[in-house]
């Protein structure tokens, strides 16, 4: 018992020198702006799905900024009560833990609505980063994190794992495409991408992986995996945890420049695009030497040059598309996968709202990994399935296996009959095999 | 989830929660709220690889051994599962929720 309640008084302690560090200009003007007007209520797919008053945006700020208040205003010091300016103890810690990963995404779409435009998820990722410190990230998110650095990758994927299911992949390519060279290329130096996939890919999802092997074969793309580092996620930008953010960037970075690759292409992934695309920079304190682009933009620009002979009239399948939050909200990566979906698919539906202005499936800011919250996040999911229901698709699109998952499981439990597929694999699909010249053009 | 006279806990995202108590009928619960109304021959050649390479490695297989190992092309997988072999056959088989984006 004694080592549990010391456990507890040092996390108590990190977390409140944690809180203290966060407090800057920017946090002082976020945690004191918010002017309560609720609108940032129907906003929120978790507020929208189970409207209690603990899961309205300005609730959850408020849950954050009253600890800021006592420790950092003058009168949050000396008339707490009259301020609501809370002491963090460690029973606040707990419901902090429920509220900033529990209750929030991150998705942002309440500070699009805010009518003082308040980065709600600012705020929630500074409470994350805090309790990250102090040790209390849920258990799910900390094992994926600690994954991603012990091994490489968030499933633990073994080099040899990884090259026998790329010879395995390699081999059921050659033989739907009849092309032997089309193949998945593993720690090739010299070659012009280096390109991550989410592990999923490899451990259980291989047809996404199939699918993009193909379509760079078609466009003849210079690429390959690496085993060292072949992971487009990040687990330490969910919990927080900019050391090791920073530290998954970098190696991908070093493993780059290992093999002379001029560019890493990302496979669909919301949070990763964020992650090495806008937060990267951030986490290593410099500008990457080269650069990161989602494979969305490369297939919308290989579509624009002609490289992919494609027959668009087998795909007659109505189809929309999902917008991802940290790929459209957070990344701006909105038209080219629009741009690709109308040259591939005789009948591309919008789902509404859309772009920039989408609802969060429910299954992002690592909620995926937090089986606690398990619930919340499905019955979230209700605002994403109806939206769905209501375009009469068949086909949804969706550039982002995390967000896929999530559609996976919700479109099952709220009784759609739908297809949840990656961009990519609906490309692979109605590439005309016949004219795919079959090399490799750059080097 | 209740199976004849027993009742299974299953956790937030509806994986049995005491992986052990697994059996057959608990397997045909999990498919139908999977929506696989009838375990069939490869149904069970994939959930029963599962478990076994669980309860040897305490991970589950890769998708590749998986093919190879119940004689399920990889298509037919996502035919058989349609949540996939991780959050679909994983979960029949009673494993717990593979860790990261699944």
């Amino acid at each position: 018992m004694a080592s549990d309640a010391e456990a507890r008084a040092r996390a108590l302690s990190s977390a409140l020198a944690a809180l203290d560090a966060e407090a800057g200009r920017q946090a002082a003007i976020h945690m004191s702006a918010c002017v309560r007007c609720g609108l940032c209520g129907q906003s929120c797919h978790i507020y929208r799905s189970e409207p209690t008053p603990a899961n309205l945006p300005a609730s959850k700020v408020e849950a954050v900024a009253s600890f800021h208040r006592r420790r950092h205003t003058f009168l949050g010091r000396h008339a707490p009560r009259l301020v609501g300016a809370r002491d963090l103890g460690p029973r606040e810690l707990e419901s902090l833990v429920e509220t900033v990963f529990g209750r929030c995404t991150g998705c942002g779409r309440c500070s699009l609505h805010c009518s003082i435009g308040l980065d709600v998820s600012a705020i929630i990722r500074a409470a994350r980063r805090v309790l990250t410190k102090a040790g209390l990230t849920p258990d799910g998110l900390r094992r994926t994190v600690r994954t991603q650095i012990e091994t490489g990758n968030q499933m633990a994927v073994t080099p040899e794992e990884l090259r026998e299911t790329a010879a395995w992949i390699s081999d059921e390519l050659a033989g739907e495409t009849g092309h032997e060279g089309a193949r998945v290329p593993v720690d090739e130096a010299g070659s012009r991408v280096l390109y991550l996939v989410n592990p999923r890919e490899i451990k259980f999802f291989p047809l996404s992986l199939q699918a993009a092997a193909g379509v760079f074969y078609a466009a003849g793309e210079s690429w390959t995996l690496s085993t060292r580092t072949c992971d487009v996620t990040n687990y330490g930008f969910y919990a927080v945890d900019d050391s090791a953010a920073a530290e998954l960037t970098r190696r991908v970075l070093e493993e780059a420049d290992r093999l002379g690759a001029s560019e890493v292409v990302l496979s669909e992934c919301g949070h990763g695009f964020r992650s090495f695309r806008w937060e990267g920079p951030g986490w290593l304190g410099e500008r990457p030497r080269i650069p990161f682009r989602s494979v969305l933009e490369r297939m919308d620009a290989w579509l624009a040059e002609d490289r992919i002979p494609i027959d668009p009239a087998r795909n007659a399948a109505v189809t929309t598309l999902h917008d991802p939050c940290n790929l459209v909200r957070w990344g701006g990566i909105s038209e080219p996968q629009r741009n690709v979906l109308r040259k591939i698919c005789a009948r591309f539906v919008e789902m509404t709202p859309n772009r920039a202005d989408n609802f969060c499936c429910g299954g992002g800011g690592g909620m995926l990994s937090m089986e606690e919250f398990g619930e919340r996040r499905v019955r979230s999911g209700s605002i994403k399935a109806e939206q769905i229901r209501a375009t009469g698709a068949r086909v949804v699109a969706c550039p982002c296996h995390n967000c896929a998952d999530q559609l996976l499981e919700i479109t099952r439990v709220h009784g759609l009959d739908v297809e949840i597929r990656a961009v990519v694999e609906i490309l692979y699909d109605v590439i005309d095999w016949r004219r795919v010249r079959g090399q490799t053009l750059r080097s | 989830m209740k199976v004849g006279d027993h009742e299974y806990a299953l956790d937030g995202n509806g994986f049995l929660q005491e992986p052990q108590s697994w059996n057959e009928d608990v397997a045909r619960e999990i498919a139908r709220d999977e929506g696989i109304a009838d375990m069939t021959g490869p149904h069970w050649a994939v959930v029963k690889f599962i478990r076994e390479y669980w309860l040897e490695h305490d991970l589950a297989p890769p998708v590749r051994l998986l093919c190879k190992e119940s004689g399920v092309g990889v298509r037919d997988m996502y035919r058989l599962f349609r949540s996939g072999p991780a959050k679909g056959a994983c979960r029949v088989a009673g494993l717990p929720k593979p860790d990261g984006c699944v």
